[in-house]
């Protein structure tokens, strides 16, 4: 069995699916950095991946046109963000309970609406048609790599678009002055506020960014993963990137790796599940595991930190 | 005056949360309907009556269906209210609401105990074991400071697969075409209370008690006192020499074990046989009725009566009419979002405070005055 | 310029607080163009909250501000800073991850291609203004490992950035070290050639001789006067600075101490800036006797304090009550040998305040038996139990059952104390048990702290309010740099004694001081 396992563990076609399983995860993972880094947890995550890959599917329905589908749920991605914001900033609602709210909406709501729009129950069936899903495309060249070529060349347009957002999300906090004013406004507020940034509409920004991460997410799931919209389809991917941001110690480019650790299990949990005697809901686990083992190691290295300074323990 | 004004204000402000909420249910009824009028009626005053030809007339059955569905989220509401009176925030009910569920499920089935006590037995290390399971985030939050929303997001996942994995390879009927186990046996069966098959069982009284007891623990005990000291500042609790970490264990411990016995209770009253297959939703409901009940368990069961009787109006919408049930989830998340807001209609709070601080201040600086000249 | 030129003017300046404390009370204060100006006076005398009304960050109830003659009012930090004026705060306004370039260019970074931050330009930037005003920092830096003296240089030269011609500095040498303070005022020196104006807030007068060229003394939310520097003597400025206003006497008897209750024995404390809280404190508080701390806030006091109520752990030492050491002891262990604690920060950690009176008053008995039955509250034992204390501490509400969040300070303080003081304890810590609450309520609590030494209680008040040390202590030890300056248990005090002792112009014999030790 483990043989088994190694053999199609070490095929090139494994590694593509690690990509591909990965990128949905990156992008809500990337929502997560961009909240955090400002000082806002954006724990609704999940609900607007939900409800921005409805609306992407819908969108390109109608439009017959994937790109205005990936753009239209990027932008109710940013509108949910800010309406969480709004909730959250100026009505004061603690933007957990906000978060959860969007959860539900997306629960319950994406049903209700898809129902209202096309009069389906629980997925888009067969409305799907291939000019509505998101392209792949063959690289030049690289293609022509044995295995190489294999693994990196194919994929939808939006894979790589996810890793290319990793260096653009670094590039957006490191070197913009938007960027500087997002981590000095989650890291030290006053000091922000004492030069004349406006918290608020910082704070306004990075979730809406935020929440138009996640609409990338959600338009990969519905236009492209799933090849159409169900209700049962985000599973969690939403709270693993809260997970994989805080293993990634909220960096652009640690949270990757964590996402590909998490993208990694998730495809390994397909390929086993295929061989006999394994539970595939064993399998399932492990991506779940794995992160409540990464934010384990990563507390308990905090805690040391902590614990080297006998500070006046402020709780 | 101040107190008064301050109670006063705070119960207009929910009921407006609350119409404001079933404004925007309004809209998508008018917006989704064809026959938004009869949706509405079916919405407001259908989950009570019957509407016949001439007339409308109060439906018995219908009220019992709505209580027995209060059952399991009085338990994950009371859950809720502990845990966030500590201000732990803990998500994991959902996932403790179906291993309470199947442990339960599983006990029906296998245990030997030819009496009533088989679903007292069942329902109760069900209950325990959950207890158990929340001990996982509790320590890791304690020992490590893990943030327990991670942790008990990722622990329902967890255990949603590991329930599914025990289900399919140990305990599935081979004999169904579906995925679940055998039979429960008649003793595990958690009797009705009324006749009809509206599952209004004993889980409700036990719900009920369950809220006195909540009640009782967090207002009358000195682990409860503990509990409500530490969520509303940690700091003084440590300072005041309260055992801070053991207590939040505590909370989420009692968490689980509500969650848990729900759970237990929803699938031995409702079902002849364990059948769920994914997380049963009722951990999250638990929290838009801890934010209803302000987190006093006391309003607990109002709060669940309140969700409950519009999730069966919304079934009835969606059986007579054309609104999909899910209706019922943008209500709770418009709810939600303006219950929670502490600033919504804030313009008139602050006004309020500000007149009342005035007044105070007034008395005050007659009071120094006099004060100051006797010194001086 | 002239160098008389009054480059920023307060007229009658009050602030009333919405708690109703006045902050300020009609204060003239003008500042020459070109001159380091000491802003000094006691905690509490108002400084702080005339320099926050000048930056922006207060509104004044009353007066008006002129700089350079004009009038201008300030609803936000930004528009002083528009105005030319910066103010380095006592803590420190950076953001620790980012660069010492980034800080200083945080809300005005300067950008190339329109989109991107020009990060050479920002070290450019502060490469020059290091440079033109001498105030040397590594731009690339992260300002988390670079030094206290460093982080406020790049404080400095944020304001300067910025256009300040004023500078506020507000107590810029409580965290730095004697090095670090001499180039400080080199770096001060060469700005004021330069023809900047700074206001120097400080306790320590060694240094505002050698700085400043005049004084505004503050004292009780008024200004005491104004002053050449070099015409006043460290001993007046002492003495302007702790004169009495009102005094409010205590009847007590004559102390007859017993046995020592705590014994605290070269304490070494090392604090989160790196800086000796406390170097080698010993002394013991006997039963019966009230034994007082004086010092200027931020001399070891606070720290001396969180080490004996097991909030922090010192690198050496120990203290015992009753031969048990407290040291990393949980709060629950140190209550149980008998000690109470008035905390200084009493919304922090006095009170939980959306609690009931009732919920407050308890928290540190709730467990006792005599309020439990099985596992249920005693609930009449309880309300007996707050009625009573609100009664005896007669705590002005309406009923026990009042969110305690909503009485005023001196309530709140009337709250914590009936708790702290009614436990029976053999040790009191009182840390600023009267600080900013009304006339009655000092006088109530200052009443119940005689009474309870003279019962048999140990009390170790701590306060920097020198009236109330002087009038309650029977015998008296000062904090000077986190050492011991003096100790006095003959009752022969006065405040211009205690003054120099406090602001380090004195310092008794280690012999002497070695009396503060019954051990």
């Amino acid at each position: 069995m483990l043989e088994q396992l190694l053999n199609s563990i070490l095929k090139a076609d494994f590694l593509f699916a690690v990509l591909r399983i990965t990128a949905p995860i990156l992008f809500a993972t990337l929502g997560a950095v961009v909240a955090e880094k400002a000082g806002v947890v954006n724990i609704g995550l999940e609900g607007t991946m939900m409800i921005t890959a409805l609306f992407g599917f819908l969108i390109a329905y109608w439009t017959q046109s994937w790109i205005l589908g990936v753009l239209g749920a990027v932008l109710v991605g940013a509108l949910l963000g800010l309406m969480m914001g709004f909730f959250a900033l100026k009505l004061k609602t603690d933007i957990i309970l906000a978060g959860i709210a969007v959860n539900m909406l997306g629960a319950g709501g994406t049903i209700f609406l898809l129902n209202m729009f096309t009069g389906l129950r629980g997925n888009t069936g067969n409305l799907v048609s291939p000019n509505i899903l998101i392209p792949t495309i063959s690289i030049p060249l690289i293609n022509k790599i044995p295995i190489l070529g294999e693994i990196l060349s194919g994929h939808a347009i939006l894979t790589y678009l996810a890793f290319l957002f990793v260096w653009l999300m670094w590039v957006l906090l490191y070197k913009t002055p938007v960027g500087l004013n997002i981590r000095a406004v989650g890291e030290n507020a006053d000091a922000a506020s004492s030069v004349g940034v406006s918290v608020l509409k910082v704070k306004y920004i990075a979730i809406a960014l935020s929440g138009a991460m996640a609409g990338f997410g959600g338009a990969f799931m519905s236009m492209y993963y799933s090849q159409g919209w169900n209700s049962g389809m985000v599973a969690g991917r939403g709270f693993i990137a809260l997970a994989a941001q805080a293993m990634g110690r909220g960096e652009p480019v640690g949270s990757m790796l964590s996402s590909l650790l998490f993208g990694m299990a998730q495809a390994l949990r397909t390929k086993v599940s295929g061989l006999q005697g394994v539970s595939s809901y064993l399998v399932a686990m492990i991506p779940y595991l794995v992160t409540v083992i990464g934010l384990v190691l990563y507390s308990i290295g905090q805690t040391r930190k902590m614990r080297k300074h006998s500070i006046r323990p402020v709780l | 005056m101040r107190d008064r004004r301050m109670a006063w204000f705070g119960i207009a402000r929910g009921a407006a949360a609350i119409t404001l909420a079933l404004g925007v249910a309004t809209i998508f009824i008018f917006l989704s309907s064809e026959t938004p009028w009869t949706a509405l009626r079916y919405l407001l005053i259908g989950p009570l009556v019957t509407f016949r030809d001439t007339g409308i007339s109060f439906n018995a059955q219908y009220l019992y269906q709505i209580l027995a569905a209060m059952i399991p989220i009085t338990f994950t509401g009371l859950a809720v209210t502990v845990m966030f009176s500590a201000n732990q925030f803990n998500l994991a009910g959902e996932g403790c609401v179906l291993t309470g569920g199947f442990i339960g499920g599983i006990l029906g089935v296998y245990l030997n105990i030819n009496s009533g006590w088989h679903a007292v037995v069942a329902v109760l290390i069900a209950t325990l074991a959950c207890g158990l399971v929340m001990l996982i985030p509790a320590l890791l939050k304690v020992k490590l400071g893990a943030s327990e929303m991670v942790t008990s997001l990722m622990l329902n996942f967890i255990l949603l697969n590991l329930v599914n994995h025990y289900l399919n390879f140990q305990f599935a009927d081979r004999s169904k075409g579906a995925t679940m186990t055998k039979p429960f046996q008649p003793t595990a069966i958690i009797p009705s209370l009324v006749p009809g098959n509206s599952k209004l069982t004993v889980g409700f009284i036990a719900a009920m008690a369950a809220t006195a007891l909540v009640a009782f623990f967090l207002y009358r005990t000195r682990w409860g006192y503990a509990i409500r000291m530490i969520g509303i500042n940690e700091s003084f609790a440590l300072y005041s020499g309260m055992n801070v970490g053991g207590t939040i264990i505590l909370s989420q411990v009692i968490g689980g074990m509500l969650s848990g016995m729900g759970g237990s209770l929803e699938v031995l009253g409702r079902y002849q046989t364990y059948l769920w297959r994914d997380l049963p939703g009722y951990g999250w409901v638990g929290i838009t009725i801890a934010i209803l009940a302000k987190n006093n368990p006391a309003f607990v069961p109002l709060a669940a009566f309140f969700i409950a009787y519009l999730n069966k109006g919304c079934l009835l919408m969606s059986t007579y009419c054309d609104v999909p049930v899910e209706m019922i989830d943008i209500i709770q998340a418009a709810i939600f979002l303006f219950f929670a807001a502490e600033q919504f209609l804030s313009g008139y709070r602050q006004k309020l405070v500000v007149k009342t601080t005035q007044e105070d201040l007034m008395k005050l600086d007659a009071s120094l005055l006099n004060g100051g000249e006797n010194h001086a | 310029m002239e160098p008389s030129e009054l480059v920023v003017q307060m007229k009658g300046i009050t602030k009333i607080y919405p708690n109703g404390i006045a902050a300020n009370r009609s204060v003239d204060f003008s500042v020459r163009a070109g001159e380091i100006h000491a802003l000094i006076g006691e905690n509490g005398a108002g400084k702080s909250t005339l320099m926050k009304i000048l930056f922006g960050l207060e509104l004044p109830t009353e007066g008006e501000i002129l700089v350079n003659g004009e009038p201008a009012t300030f609803a936000s930090p930004l528009d002083a800073i528009s105005k030319g004026i910066g103010m380095v705060h006592q803590h420190f306004m950076l953001v620790p991850s980012l660069t010492v370039a980034e800080n200083i260019v945080l809300g005005m970074a300067p950008r190339k291609s329109g989109l991107f931050i020009d990060y050479k330009e920002a070290v450019r930037l502060t490469m020059e203004n290091a440079e033109k005003y001498n105030l040397h920092v590594e731009p690339d830096a992260r300002v988390a490992d670079i030094t206290t003296g460093m982080k406020q240089k790049v404080e400095i030269l944020k304001a300067l950035v910025r256009g300040a011609r004023v500078l506020i500095l507000d107590e810029p040498t409580a965290v730095l070290t004697t090095q670090e303070t001499v180039g400080l005022f080199k770096e001060l020196k060469a700005l004021r050639e330069q023809g900047f104006t700074i206001i120097f807030i400080s306790h320590k007068l060694n240094e505002i001789k050698e700085l400043t060229d005049r004084i505004t003394i503050m004292r009780g939310g008024k200004s005491v006067g104004v002053f050449d520097t070099d015409s006043i003597s460290e001993q007046e400025i002492s003495r302007h600075m702790v004169g009495r206003d009102v005094i409010l006497t205590v009847e007590k008897d004559e102390a007859t101490p017993g046995e020592v209750v705590l014994q605290v024995d070269d304490l070494h404390y090392v604090n989160e800036w790196g800086k000796r809280a406390l170097d080698g404190v010993t002394f013991s508080v006997r039963s019966g006797e009230i034994v007082g701390i004086a010092g200027v806030e931020g001399n070891g006091q606070r720290e001396l304090v969180d080490i004996l109520f097991g909030l922090r752990l010192p690198e050496k030492g120990d203290a015992r009550v009753g031969g048990k050491s407290l040291i990393g002891q949980p709060q629950a262990r140190i209550r149980n040998l008998g000690v109470s604690y008035v905390p200084e920060d009493r919304m922090t950690f006095g009170i939980a305040e959306t609690g009931s009176i009732e919920e407050n008053v308890i928290s540190d008995r709730f467990h006792h038996r005599r309020f439990n039955r099985g596992p249920l509250f005693r609930m009449k034992e309880l309300h007996k139990e707050s009625d009573q204390l609100i009664l005896d501490y007669a705590v002005l509400c309406k009923a026990r059952s009042q969110e305690v969040g909503m009485l005023s300070g001196g309530n709140i303080q009337k709250v914590v104390v009936a708790r702290e003081f009614s436990s029976d304890p053999i040790l009191i810590i009182a840390d600023q048990p009267t600080r900013g609450i009304d006339v009655g309520a000092t006088e109530l609590i200052r009443k119940r702290l005689v009474d309870l030494s003279r019962a048999g209680a140990a009390v170790l008040l701590v306060s920097a309010d020198l009236n109330e040390v002087m009038e309650l202590s029977d015998s008296l030890i000062v904090f000077y740099e986190g050492k011991i300056a003096g100790c006095f248990d003959d009752g022969l005090w006065d405040d211009v004694m205690m003054g120099e002792y406090m602001l380090g112009i004195k310092r008794q014999s280690d012999e002497e001081i070695g009396r503060a030790s019954y051990a």
